[in-house]
């Protein structure tokens, strides 16, 4: 067979990191962890959709109430009718030939309110409530009906009066303005922090489980007569994270399709940045971790002993997760006004946001609501980028002095110290 | 040719509280098959980790064509570990194609020698399954592909022959006979010391992370004191005893196995046995890779 070999195209570092990414991202890509977990984020996505636009529509079609008048009472029809759109209902005036007729109406359900007695002093019959806006709008007919009768006694122009009245509006100086749109731009970064949380801990938890069946199965043993350790932990993280990141995109996509379009979303510009956002913080945070739970899940040589062995790792993780919600206070405070929340706690949110593990998660909150500055967020990317570098050189170590050293669990001192 | 020669010096590595190996030297010649032999625990395995880079030894060389072996030519050696491990759920020729690719070869090349690897270990039409649907044997094939299917300069197979039923072991052997046949060295550790004195041409016996004995079992043989089997029916007890520099090792029936100090003594053991009487038999044994690997361990363990 040597005599004709074929000819050896070599193996560079570089082929060989792509080659074991390769085979991961072939594999994870037709795993349950991808096809499923896509699958049921998106149907989630489009349900979410569909039950916004349900609660919209509901929101945007006004509610018609069909009211009788009976006796002189008949004099608020008209007015009822006038301001019912700016109230945001609209009003159906029935007529009845008697009050028992119209009472039996109310009854029987065909009324909402049969009005009796006088303008100045009216009845509603209802069946067994009135909804508080008719409520509110037949009570100020009422009202204006007693003063403009009091007007006139008094030899004033109700009419005049009413227009003056009218003429008064509070002028609004805002200082900070803020909506309700606005405040989706913390919120968006919220969701996505949940997302990345999310994709770090499902992803990282591919990678350990992934390093530990490679020891538990041997194979590992031939891979690393040809490729050395480091080349196998990056080809790895590189492999299944492109996995991650194509799931996180496929979800951020179809999310921004179903929520833009349909006005669910008030800011499409701050979602889309936030997504862009999420997406950097998620390369940076996966790697991150990935190393971290790679490290610590060759310690083991058994699949079912990945989870005790990644303990610390993933502790962090949801430890990062809990800080959320306290970065999430300042966040939102910033947006809609500030003030309301202790300069210490601001400057807590800061600290923490820029300690690196827990930074991707907690920066992808606070980017999205606005409030860092350039150079903070700059800051935050070189201190995860040389935290980084610096699991890389630690990762690899760990990595490589325990994927071959199988049995018990090894002491993460003994992998730290002893080489192979 | 004559320079890619395997060599094995003075390796030692040490854990904990073992010595595993202390100053193992051997070399493996091209076109050679190398049996490495010893009792369980005796650094085999050790050895070969330390050959194929997985393991750092603590002292000593190898080298490959007189120069010091490095990542590189590393890749130039076939290895099947002692525990087999390849991925269970990937299929065959999928995984075949993907190690080979890591050993460097194009991915055309790969699949080419995929798929000629396949058709020659019997698997042709199983590429396409997954690992963990093959029985134990065809597995075992798999493995050996792994290791052959990029063309190796070396062999290192760690008890290639465990686990295989008699039909396998005859097209292990034919294969490994071939590759050292086209020049490749091969090393290969294995228990079934018969299997081994038929197949190699050279033989290491190491204990306690020494090599103990290395050569052709012919060497080996010459190495031992000579015996001969003598069948002299009429003789009286003890008339071997009488001859200078003999000793009975054990007498079957109206046979006696002597072992003498020399060769040289051969002739005054048969006048001997001829002035007792008719001499039936009288015969150089050769002691077989098994006998040989006892008398060598046993003295070690004496001495």
């Amino acid at each position: 067979m040597s005599g004709t070999a074929p000819e050896r195209a070599g193996l560079s570092p570089r082929r060989a990191v792509y080659l074991i990414a390769r085979r991961e991202f072939a594999t994870r890509i037709r795993g349950k962890v991808f096809i499923i977990g896509t699958i049921v984020a998106v149907a989630l996505l489009a349900l979410y959709a569909v039950l916004q636009l349900a609660v919209i529509d509901r929101i945007n079609t006004t509610t018609t109430f069909n009211v009788a008048f009976s006796g002189s009472t008949t004099a608020l029809a008209q007015p009822l009718e006038a301001a019912a759109p700016s109230l945001g209902f609209k009003v159906h005036v029935s007529d009845v030939a008697t009050e028992a007729q119209g009472r039996s109406e109310v009854r029987a359900g065909s009324l909402d309110a049969l009005v009796v007695g006088t303008p100045g002093a009216p009845q509603a019959v209802v069946e067994t409530g009135i909804d508080p806006t008719l409520q509110a709008a037949l009570v100020a007919l009422a009202k204006q009906d007693v003063l403009s009768n009091d007007l006139s006694a008094a030899g004033l122009s109700p009419a005049a009066v009413e227009s003056q009245v009218d003429a008064v509006s509070l002028h609004l100086d805002t200082l900070h303005p803020a909506t309700a749109a606005q405040l989706q731009g913390p919120i968006i970064g919220f969701v996505m922090a949940f997302a990345l949380y999310l994709f770090i801990g499902i992803y990282g938890s591919v990678i350990g489980q992934g390093v530990v069946a490679e020891k538990a199965s041997r194979v590992v043993e031939i891979l690393l007569s040809t490729v050395r350790p480091g080349q196998l932990l990056l080809g790895k993280v590189v492999g299944i994270g492109l996995v991650g990141l194509i799931q996180l995109g496929i979800i951020a996509v179809c999310g921004l399709l179903f929520t833009v379009p349909t006005g669910v979303l008030a800011l499409p510009g701050a979602a889309i940045g936030a997504v862009a956002i999420g997406v950097m913080w998620f390369v940076l945070g996966f790697i991150l971790y990935a190393l971290m739970l790679a490290a610590t899940a060759s310690l083991v040589s058994r699949v079912e002993e990945v989870s005790s062995a990644t303990v610390p790792v993933s502790m962090l993780l949801v430890v990062t997760w809990l800080l959320a919600y306290v970065v999430a206070i300042p966040a939102i405070d910033a947006v809609t006004g500030g003030g309301a929340v202790s300069p210490g706690l601001e400057t807590l949110t800061t600290v923490i946001s820029l300690i690196p593990p827990f930074t991707p998660v907690l920066m992808s909150i606070r980017m999205a609501a606005g409030e860092v500055p350039l150079w903070e967020g700059l800051l935050a990317i070189v201190l995860v980028l040389a935290s980084i570098v610096g699991m890389t050189w630690l990762g690899a170590r760990i990595y490589a002095n325990s994927i071959l050293r199988f049995g018990a669990r090894i002491k993460l001192t003994d992998a730290l110290r002893r080489s192979r | 040719m004559a320079d890619r020669v395997l060599e094995i010096d003075r390796v030692s590595k040490r854990y904990a509280h073992v010595e595993a190996l202390h100053e193992l030297s051997f070399e493996v010649r091209a076109g050679e098959l190398f049996g490495f032999v010893g009792p369980n625990g005796a650094g085999k395995t050790t050895t070969m980790r330390i050959v194929l880079g997985v393991l750092a030894a603590d002292a000593g060389e190898v080298r490959w064509g007189g120069e010091p072996i490095t990542f590189a030519t590393r890749r130039r050696i076939g290895y099947m570990p002692e525990e087999r491990g390849l991925y269970p759920s990937m299929g065959v020729t999928e995984q075949l194609v993907y190690l080979a690719e890591l050993h460097g070869m194009r991915a055309r090349d790969a699949r080419a020698a995929t798929a000629r690897w396949l058709e020659r270990l019997g698997l042709g039409d199983r590429g396409g399954e997954q690992l963990q649907k093959l029985s134990q044997g065809n597995q075992q094939r798999v493995q050996l592909a792994a290791a052959l299917l990029f063309s190796p300069d070396v062999l290192v197979l760690d008890e290639p022959f465990s686990g295989l039923d008699p039909v396998a072991v005859d097209v292990m052997s034919d294969v490994l006979r071939e590759q050292a046949d086209a020049g490749i060295s091969v090393l290969f550790s294995s228990h079934q010391l018969e299997l081994v004195e038929e197949l190699c041409d050279r033989v290491g016996i190491i204990r306690g992370g020494r090599m103990l004995a290395a050569g052709s079992v012919e060497e080996l043989r010459s190495g031992s004191a000579p015996r001969y089997w003598v069948d002299v029916p009429m003789a009286a007890a003890g008339w071997a005893e009488k001859v200078p520099g003999a000793a009975v090792v054990r007498m079957e029936g109206s046979r006696t196995l002597v072992e003498l100090q020399a060769a040289a003594g051969d002739q005054v053991l048969l006048q001997a046995a001829l002035a007792t009487g008719p001499v039936r038999e009288f015969r150089r044994d050769t002691p077989t890779l098994t006998e040989l690997f006892r008398t060598v361990i046993t003295e070690e363990t004496a001495a």
